[in-house]
């Protein structure tokens, strides 16, 4: 590996914390277009930045990036409250024309522009990582560097801002100033970015990782962590990929790495991923046939039939599935006689437990009308753990009322 | 009683060209617990705002315990209506609750362990400790309420404000919010809510502050909850005119039952 890559990698990888940082604050304010417009709006500003200056100088590129970038944000964020357009609209719009705007001055400058530096502002659309000089990828460590302290100290003051902007402004915080300095952060971060992942991705790469994130955690800080550390992989394992193969873009191949990430994320995380709550699902399923099963033989064994059918049990009217059943087995609570099914002594225990515990919970649901939604479809073992927490007053319903 | 904790005068407050508070002049005393009353669009949750520092008056003044609102160090809590909080969002209860004690910490600084004990205590204070690892959005809505008046004691705030605590609830929640805001009472804070159903203002509240773009009327329930003044602030709109008679004759006669069954 050269030097120079290294130096690359480093820059690539903290601008990926950058923009996950930065853009879990957009998921949570509900505002994800805006980075696309933004990005978007940065092509106008760079090809004015090159024709001004004459060359392809990084300062100059980002410096009109920057610039255009933020005339588009003060549009973005002023239309809606100046006019009856509303946010979404002003987004899409803006992002349309800056970007058009973009395209066709590009295509004037490569006609008519100084020569053959112009092919190179192609690199801008799609982001040429093993590209950059040396210079490039310091000053993109340290801006990305910067802008990451910055909202690590803010972090307070930013949840408040996305959360709840009117308990910001009654608690005397300036949510006017930190919008503006989302703005400003947002604008920098999609500017640096732009020789490593280009125009029309950056949005992706600060979207796809603090969704992502959100799949692991249910708080702010962790939030932004992860997010944080979802985009520097994606970052670093990019630059990687795409340095192997010189003729792929950095840009696409960073955001694939991102994507395969989220796409992980969603099937395995363990809450809110897709595989989990189908387990969860299903072994929530499985435990309640089983707990109808034994019911079902226990009111059997009261009414004279120690043995039942295992067809009764499959077919009838509890019509439970065969696995439930095979799970009963397996714990030891019934045993097969042939084809008929009867209950153990462990297993009367148990049913009886259940029945109990069922008839105190609707006493305390009956009794406590403020229910917690996750709270309604539980098993015994739940049900005797929370009901012996809120040292209920309904006594335990003795067994010979319930038989 | 006699000190005042809001003092509002002259207060008009439009949007673009249009009023939708009108010379506003009221003063609420401390450790009143107040309802204001309006139809909808007669600018009871901006009135609010106002309070709270969020909206800027176009004209006119408030004084929060006779300081200038601007100046004013006193926090103000706010316990903003359900339908504008994102209960998705990914904070615990205990997280929001930290908020109320941000103002305090300034700028930069992270709240430590010392932040953390009082919120929790704010928590107990609501009845909601164990609860305080969870998601807000799993949290029933008196729950949900709860941890919002929760953020406002980390304030310690003295005055507090509601935005339709009420709205949508069932018979038990709104019982759990009543008597939290008992407590509140009972620590002589100064709670303000935006009420609608007008048939639970007299046995709710013992202020109410009638408002229709102007301030029809403002005073102690007994008073000032009349017939009268509730035509005046439901005007025309004659369905709801005929409720809130329907209402006020409804309380009264129940009042006078309920009293002649306490002796």
């Amino acid at each position: 590996m050269q030097p120079n890559t290294l130096v690359v990698l480093l820059g690539t990888t903290t601008l990926g914390l950058c923009c996950g940082l930065v853009g879990s604050l957009l998921l949570l304010r509900k505002r994800a277009l805006l980075a696309d417009a933004l990005a978007h709006s940065t092509l106008p500003g760079i090809v004015l930045g090159f024709l001004i200056a004459g060359s392809q100088s990084y300062w100059a590129l980002g410096l009109g990036a920057l610039l255009t970038t933020l005339v588009a944000a003060v549009l973005v964020s002023r239309l809606p409250i100046l006019t009856r357009i509303r946010q979404d609209s002003a987004t899409a719009s803006i992002l349309g024309i800056f970007f058009g705007a973009g395209i066709a001055l590009l295509s004037i400058a490569q006609r008519s522009g100084p020569g053959a530096f112009s092919a190179g502002l192609d690199h801008f659309l799609l982001g040429q990582a093993a590209g950059m000089l040396q210079s490039e990828a310091i000053t993109l460590t340290l801006s990305a560097t910067v802008v990451s302290l910055i909202m690590i100290l803010l972090h307070k003051e930013l949840l408040v801002s996305c959360f709840d902007s009117s308990f910001g402004k009654g608690i005397g915080m300036s949510m006017g100033r930190i919008d503006l300095l989302v703005m400003l952060i947002l604008a920098v971060t999609i500017v640096i970015s732009l020789p490593a992942v280009g125009v029309v991705l950056t949005a992706a790469l600060i979207v796809i990782p603090p969704a992502t994130a959100r799949f692991w955690t249910d708080r702010f800080n962790r939030l932004l962590t992860i997010s944080g550390m979802l985009g520097a992989i994606a970052g670093a394992a990019g630059t990687l990929l795409s340095s192997f193969k010189v003729d792929l873009p950095t840009g696409p191949v960073i955001v694939i790495c991102a994507a395969t990430l989220f796409s992980i994320s969603l099937v395995v995380a363990p809450h809110k991923g897709l595989l989990g709550k189908r387990l969860r699902w299903i072994q929530r399923k499985q435990r309640r046939e089983m707990q109808r099963i034994l019911i079902f033989l226990h009111e059997n064994l009261h009414a004279g039939n120690d043995f039942v059918a295992r067809e009764r049990i499959l077919a009838g009217s509890l019509n439970a599935s065969s696995s439930a059943l095979r799970l009963c087995i397996l714990s030891g609570y019934t045993e097969m006689a042939g084809t008929h099914v009867r209950l153990t002594t462990e297993g009367i225990r148990r049913a009886e437990r259940s029945i109990s515990a069922r008839n105190r919970w609707i006493q305390w649901l009956d009794s406590e009308a403020e229910i917690d939604r996750n709270l309604i479809d539980l098993d015994e073992e739940d049900i005797e753990k929370l009901l012996d927490r809120k040292s209920m007053e309904i006594p335990p319903v003795d067994k010979g009322a319930t038989s | 009683m006699s000190e005042t904790a809001i003092e509002i005068h002259d207060l008009t407050m439009a949007y673009r060209e249009k009023p939708v508070l009108w010379d506003i002049d009221v003063e609420i005393p401390k450790g009143s617990l107040c309802a204001v009353v309006g139809p909808n669009g007669a600018g009871k949750s901006t009135l609010l705002g106002c309070v709270l520092g969020t909206h800027k008056p176009s004209n006119g003044w408030i004084k929060i315990f006779d300081v200038p609102s601007d100046r004013s160090d006193e926090l103000i809590g706010f316990v903003p209506q359900r339908e504008s909080v994102d209960w998705d969002f990914p904070v615990q209860v205990l997280d929001v609750v930290m908020m109320g004690t941000y103002r305090r910490l300034g700028w930069f600084r992270w709240p430590g362990k010392a932040q953390r004990d009082w919120a929790m205590e704010c928590l107990s204070a609501v009845g909601m400790a164990e609860l305080h690892s969870r998601q807000i959005g799993e949290l029933s809505g008196g729950q949900q309420q709860r941890v919002f008046i929760a953020r406002a004691l980390a304030q310690d705030a003295k005055i507090i404000l509601m935005d339709e605590p009420f709205a949508g609830v069932d018979a038990a929640t709104e019982e759990t919010i009543r008597t939290v805001l008992a407590d509140l009472k009972k620590d002589d804070r100064t709670v303000v809510i935006v009420h609608h159903d007008l048939q639970t203002i007299e046995d709710y509240f013992d202020h109410v502050l009638l408002l229709n773009l102007r301030l029809v009327a403002a005073g102690p329930t007994k008073t000032t909850f009349t017939r009268e003044n509730l035509l005046r602030t439901y005007g025309g709109q004659l369905t709801l005119l005929d409720e809130a008679a329907e209402a006020v004759r409804r309380i009264r006669s129940g009042r006078s039952i309920r009293k002649s069954g306490d002796r």
